[in-house]
């Protein structure tokens, strides 16, 4: 099988410790999502996984195999920061870095056109990369990055700087490229993204694990503490339930609040609290905490275990 | 598999393909071509090689007049006059007359002097030709005075020729030197220049792939080693072909230059007004061609072309890695640039005293070798073990900079941000 083990790799850059005993597992028809804040660790994790760098000490496989050189040529990556030569045409590009990951003239060849296909952009073969705008490079980017049919994917925030439209299409070769068995690693920011797309989780701070599991597991062992509600009439009862340290309000405009149960306050609590303040209640939902407050809890050093349960 | 031919395939089209690549390779013998038509025009017009009229009023004895007549340069037609030279004034006024000359009556006798009148003073070249056939005039004349038979007249007239002889080991041969050391010359400048041009392109090369940030994509397909390489192979024929398509077009332009100038120019004027100074030279240039080139100096020119570019490529493509825009990149290119620039002020030294104890020393160093040797190897003959010492120690280093470039290359390319110093470089060659 086609699974990348990341085994207890550390990684210096002179003095300053960039990834501390990483592990983690990627399966084939899964998206692993990748998260963490900027300079936690990703790209340097990345740039190992892809054989741009090698690690201080762990060792990473893919299919059961050290990478290097072979797995190179079965993986596709996208980085975070997008670039091609700017002068050259289109077609010859893809051609171009098709060859280099191993593929022969005329399966590259047919490879691009393919893919441009796909995209409605077979027009664009014959241009230069300079004439085309920020939106259509990114894609011509992403077809680079799959067009060699890798059997490991890394997406390093692939949907920044597209319209809706293209975001969608992308994430739906994504998906296909999940059923078709391969092994995808996503790494993001965007949270919402990453809810959507990933089955599993790794969130790496200060180049150190600091949560792994499925995205269902991890939000499980966040507890279902977050509440939303829609009203009408005065909230002034929010204030109330926060300066007891009851609550803690994430998001509130009129008629609409978010917030975290803390200690022991139960949903019931609130609602009793809040029925006799307000004129009408249309909604109030007990949830799991999103992702971006699990991110940040998280990141702040609070693990599940010291997180009051709802 | 090895990509490095593929990279470096991928780098030379992605230039050759480029407008500027053709516009420079078309223009720049263009340029130059003009400025030899430029020059060469100037040197046409400066000859004044029109015909003239001048008067001569001979106010000697002797009757230098007729024989200054014959003696002036055959674009001159010259008669002698006794008109008064108010009037001769006025004919060169109105353009009737070029000019006039007056030999005054003491002029055998050095108490007084000749005098040419024209409107303008005219180019030095012509000047010469007018105050030497004045000169001949008046020696011969002196001498006839003395009662000097014609034998003598003869022998203080005829030419003195002379030449210089070279001992080979074939025997004696034409000693060419002073021409080899003008190719010498020639080619260890094109290889200073080439090493300058080319390696900045490396360079320019390596900085756009890093802001293009395109390096991350090709860094996870080839090792950084064979993305250098291959680059620097790429550059390389890219100034390889620019070189050949130079040298065809000179070859070609020589060819129908000389065609044309063969038409149009009367050799016998080439041969009054050239002739004179070209007897002075030891070696006739008119008798040498590109094909008398030595077939192992073209060898040797290649090689060492090829060595220096090498050896200099990695090294700019390693400054080249550590910044993100070519204004950075000055301080960190000035240990490149000085053995460089270094070689180049010898050369008119080593070019002069190729065997010299010091001119051997100099050329057998790595950095310098590339330009050095080649000179040498043109201006005499350089021993075997001295050209296989340079060559050897010109790989050596080669091997080792490529080393050291490399492992700088591979991590710079992946560094943003900061401008990194000697001390980051050096960093960079210890990281595992």
């Amino acid at each position: 099988m086609s699974r990348l083990i990341v085994d207890t790799v550390t990684k210096r850059y002179g003095a300053h410790l960039a990834v501390d005993g990483v592990s983690f597992e990627v399966e084939p028809g899964r998206i692993f999502g990748v998260l963490g804040p900027n300079g936690a660790g990703k790209t340097s994790t990345i740039r190992m996984i892809t054989y741009i760098t090698s690690p201080d000490e762990g060792r990473i496989t893919f299919g059961g195999e050290p990478v290097g050189p072979a797995s190179q040529q079965r993986m596709g990556y996208l980085p975070e920061e997008r670039g091609l030569y700017r002068k050259m045409k289109v077609g010859e590009q893809l051609v171009y870095l098709g060859q280099l990951k191993g593929l022969s003239k005329s399966e590259a060849r047919d490879a691009a056109r393919r893919w441009l296909d796909r995209f409605d952009a077979r027009s664009w073969a014959s241009k230069k990369v300079e004439e085309l705008s920020k939106g259509m490079q990114q894609k011509v980017q992403f077809i680079a990055t799959i067009l060699h049919d890798p059997q490991l994917l890394i997406f390093d925030e692939p949907f920044s700087g597209l319209d809706p439209i293209n975001a969608a299409l992308l994430q739906d070769i994504i998906l296909e490229l999940r059923e078709a068995g391969r092994t995808i690693l996503f790494a993001s920011h965007r949270m919402e993204q990453v809810e959507q797309l990933c089955d599993d989780l790794f969130l790496i701070a200060n180049g150190r694990e600091v949560l792994h599991g499925s995205l269902r597991d991890v939000k499980r062992s966040f507890g279902k503490n977050t509440v939303t509600m829609e009203f009408s009439g005065g909230d002034g009862f929010l204030d109330q339930l926060e300066e007891r340290e009851a609550i803690r309000v994430r998001s509130r405009t009129a008629g609409h609040a978010e917030f975290r149960l803390l200690g022991e306050t139960t949903a019931r609590q609130v609602l009793e609290t809040a029925l006799p303040r307000v004129d009408e209640l249309y909604r109030f939902e007990l949830n799991e905490p999103p992702l971006s407050e699990i991110f940040v809890m998280a990141v702040n050093g609070q693990s599940p275990d010291t997180l009051e349960p709802a | 598999m090895n990509k490095i031919p593929l990279i470096a395939r991928s780098e030379y089209l992605r230039r050759v393909r480029t407008k500027t690549f053709i516009i420079a390779t078309v223009l720049a013998p263009v340029m130059l071509l003009a400025l030899i038509a430029v020059s060469v025009g100037v040197g046409v017009l400066t000859q004044e090689g029109g015909a003239r009229t001048v008067t001569i009023i001979d106010e000697t004895e002797a009757g230098l007049g007729d024989a200054l007549a014959e003696r002036l340069p055959d674009n001159y037609s010259a008669m002698v006059e006794a008109a008064p030279l108010d009037s001769l004034r006025a004919r060169v006024e109105r353009g009737v007359l070029d000019g006039y000359f007056v030999l005054p009556a003491g002029l055998l006798d050095g108490e007084e002097e000749a005098a040419f009148y024209s409107e303008g003073v005219g180019g030095f070249s012509s000047q010469m030709r007018l105050q030497r056939a004045v000169e001949d005039v008046v020696r011969r004349a002196r001498l006839r005075a003395t009662g000097a038979s014609d034998d003598v007249l003869q022998a203080a007239e005829a030419g003195v020729p002379m030449r210089m002889v070279a001992l080979t080991e074939e025997g004696e041969a034409e000693d060419t030197s002073w021409v080899y050391s003008g190719i010498g010359y020639a080619m260890g400048f094109i290889i200073y220049i080439a090493m300058f041009v080319y390696g900045a392109m490396v360079m320019r090369g390596v900085i756009e792939e890093k802001t293009n940030r395109i390096v991350e994509v090709v860094a996870s397909s080839a090792k950084p080693f064979q993305l250098m390489m291959g680059k620097v192979l790429g550059i390389g024929a890219v100034g390889l072909t620019q070189f050949v398509l130079w040298v065809v077009l000179a070859l070609a332009g020589l060819f129908v230059a000389g065609t044309v100038l063969g038409t149009m120019v009367d050799p016998t004027t080439l041969a009054g007004t050239e002739g004179a100074e070209m007897q002075e030279l030891p070696f006739d240039p008119s008798n040498f061609s590109l094909a008398d080139i030595p077939f192992d100096l073209i060898a040797y020119f290649l090689l060492f072309f090829l060595g220096g570019y090498l050896l200099y490529g990695s090294l700019f493509a390693a400054v080249g890695s550590a910044v993100e825009q070519e204004s950075d990149a000055q301080s960190l290119q000035a240990p490149i640039l000085i053995p460089v620039i270094l070689p180049a002020l010898f050369l008119p030294f080593i070019a002069d005293n190729p065997d010299a104890p010091a001119s051997v020393v100099l050329s057998l160093i790595p950095f310098f070798s590339p330009i050095l040797m080649v000179v040498r190897a043109a201006a005499t003959d350089v021993p075997f073990w001295q050209m296989a010492l340079a060559l050897g120690l010109l790989a050596a280093a080669f091997i080792a900079t490529i080393w050291l470039a490399s492992r700088i290359y591979r991590v710079g390319i992946l560094m943003y941000g900061k401008k990194a110093s000697f001390k980051d470089l050096a960093r960079w060659v210890r990281y595992a």
